[in-house]
């Protein structure tokens, strides 16, 4: 089920529809194309361009869509006034939960995938509720008990928050693919003398590659987005994350256009290049991911 | 690994292969007449069978729930309170039986938050389901570019949330945004310095282009995976047996899309009633708290009013209505697909 068809697997066109009708469909195809297209990247050209242009030249009834000069020194500016501190702290923050929350995912969706467990059926229902759960809700909790565990405005507190709303789908999305790779493999390592945990490590692992990849973008992704929680729980300048500091830059700075634009670019960007680097494996994560469920 | 994994598997296992046969589950095995060596591989095969997989669940659950145990409960407890903020310092606090309850049903203000909830949550899960399927629909399609547009179309995704609702919102300013620059050049001259965010039907509208933006991708990625998994055969027959196209789309695309369907649905139900950063960013719920969605007025009870008893209730209350959602989730799934 994971292979994809490629490109022009549909069948010849039936000779009773005309040649004209084919063209107008053809062409309407490609309109459609080119306005989806330009919805889904206009704003982040108009983010970057913004973000270069003149001063004169973004506050204009017309707008412009090509500038007569590149301003680059916003990006200097901007990293000059603490982002490159908030870059550090997403960075961190979003790594640990996903290498962690990755790991402790896939063992755990390793085990819901080969083992008959107990309550196995509601165990899965109930991982999933907690996917469900409106984050708002434990806000006010939540901050509680990391007031109480002194872990208010630290790493730690925002790590094991973002790693508890981020692990269940991950252990969704993995045992998925786990299911996907064939028991054959395993039992011949258990015939050779590997134990079941040895197993999983040295074979079932590797093989589940790109689904391991997926499910890492998923999460990164969720934990650098992360702002309500991050609000929430830091308090102090030097610990903000990205989006909190975007938030704040914006309150600040709430004329300066340019700089908003390139303060949003630069946390945008890091997210954008690897999407696109690893864009191929996540579609093929997603499909034989997310389908097969 | 640098040997093809699948062939060496295989070889293995054919060597290994014994009168029980190389394949079945271990444990179904392991039970039969063909017991192995009983030296200490059989403490090891015992502990694989019993220890190791609740060892390996337990970290992930660990985790799960106990972060998210406590909490759930805490704010049930609270949203029986009466916690303000000297309460919850002094942390003794007045029971007040269902006064939040009561407060957050009888409130005109409440009342319309959930209202507004409701309706602008719907809103998005048709727009974004909508553009999801149509999209998916299009990159089904053989056409030149199709990769292209296919990259194209994750990266509404990748952006931070922040970000996207901030150049939106320049993008929706009244006097420069190029929103209204390119309604006004296409002849909509009412347009001409249209305000966007002085009116909630307006201020909503400009919102929820930014949370479809951000979400069709999502579904569209996904119901494109479900389509390609169609086989194509069955489609060619309806063909060549005189379906039209809207025939075929409506009698066995759809249908067979439906379980990847349903789950978008829900999914997008559950995010779109949460959204928060959207609205924070683009109108921190004004003009005159007219855009406050659920999550927002639950933040500002919580965080700037600081009466965490009747945030929580709103907490609460949003909780059930996600649930109810969750069960319908759980039905549908269980009538249409295996969940083993």
């Amino acid at each position: 089920m994971a292979a994809v068809p490629a490109a022009g697997t549909r069948p010849r066109t039936s000779l009773r529809r005309s040649r004209a009708k084919r063209r107008a469909g053809r062409v309407a195809t490609y309109l459609v194309a080119a306005v989806v297209g330009l919805f889904s990247v206009f704003p982040l050209f108009w983010m970057v361009l913004t973000s270069i242009k003149p001063r004169a030249e973004i506050v204009t009834r017309d707008p412009v869509f090509w500038p007569s000069e590149f301003q680059w020194e916003r990006y200097g500016d901007v990293l000059a006034r603490g982002f490159t501190t908030y870059l550090g702290n997403s960075l961190f923050i979003a790594t640990t939960v996903t290498v962690i929350g990755v790991l402790v995912a896939a063992l755990a969706g390793y085990s819901l995938a080969r083992f008959d467990l107990p309550l196995k059926r509601y165990l899965l229902l109930v991982v999933l509720a907690t996917q469900m759960f409106p984050v708002v809700v434990l806000l006010i909790p939540f901050f509680a008990v990391m007031r109480q565990l002194d872990l208010l405005n630290s790493y730690t507190g925002l790590i094991i928050t973002y790693m508890s709303f981020s692990i269940p789908l991950a252990i969704w999305i993995l045992r998925g693919f786990f299911r996907g790779i064939p028991d054959e493999l395993e039992d011949a390592a258990l015939v050779d003398g590997c134990s079941r945990f040895g197993a999983m490590w040295r074979i079932v692992l590797p093989l589940a590659g790109p689904g391991i990849a997926a499910c890492s973008i998923y999460v990164f992704i969720a934990a650098w987005n992360e702002f309500l929680f991050a609000l929430t729980f830091t308090s102090s300048d030097d610990m903000r994350t990205l989006p909190v500091a975007l938030q704040a830059f914006i309150g600040r700075d709430a004329t300066d256009h340019g700089a908003i634009m390139a303060a949003s670019t630069l946390f945008t960007l890091p997210v954008v290049s690897f999407f696109l680097f690893v864009h191929k494996r996540l579609t093929e994560g997603m499909v034989s991911g997310a389908v097969k469920g | 690994m640098s040997l093809p994994p699948d062939t060496v598997g295989r070889r293995r296992a054919e060597q290994a292969a014994t009168p029980s046969g190389a394949g079945g589950d271990g444990a179904a095995r392991g039970r039969g007449p063909r017991r192995r060596r009983r030296r200490g591989a059989s403490w090891r095969q015992r502990f694989d069978r019993t220890l190791l997989p609740p060892l390996l669940l337990a970290p992930a659950l660990l985790i799960i729930f106990g972060l998210v145990g406590y909490p759930v409960l805490r704010t049930f407890w609270l949203s029986f309170h009466d916690a303000g903020l000297a309460a919850m310092v002094s942390g003794d606090m007045e029971f007040v039986g269902i006064d939040n309850y009561v407060t957050i049903l009888t409130d005109a203000h409440y009342r319309r938050v959930f209202l507004v909830t409701a309706v602008f949550g719907l809103a998005c899960v048709v727009g974004t389901m909508v553009l999801g399927i149509g999209v998916a629909l299009l990159l089904n399609q053989p056409f030149k570019g199709r990769f292209v547009l296919g990259v194209l179309v994750l990266l509404p995704w990748a952006m931070p949330r922040v970000a996207a609702a901030t150049i939106w919102r320049w993008m929706f300013h009244d006097q420069y945004g190029v929103v209204n620059w390119l309604f006004t050049t296409f002849g909509f001259s009412n347009f001409e310095g249209f305000a966007w965010f002085v009116s909630p039907l307006r201020a909503f509208t400009a919102i929820g282009v930014v949370v479809v933006w951000q979400s069709f991708p999502f579904v569209a990625l996904s119901v494109l995976a479900a389509l390609q998994s169609i086989p194509q055969d069955v489609v060619e027959a309806a063909r060549l047996d005189g379906a039209t196209a809207t025939q075929r789309l409506r009698h066995i695309t759809l249908p067979m899309i439906k379980p990847v369907l349903v789950v978008m649905v829900i999914i997008s139900t559950i995010w779109n009633f949460k959204v928060f950063d959207q609205v924070f960013v683009m109108t921190e719920g004004g003009p005159a708290r007219s855009t406050e969605v659920l999550s927002i007025a639950t933040w500002r009870e919580a965080f700037t009013r600081l009466d965490f008893g009747l945030a929580s209730a709103l907490a609460i209350a949003m909780f059930l209505i996600l649930t109810v959602v969750t069960i319908v989730y759980v039905r549908v799934i269980r009538d249409d697909e295996e969940l083993t």
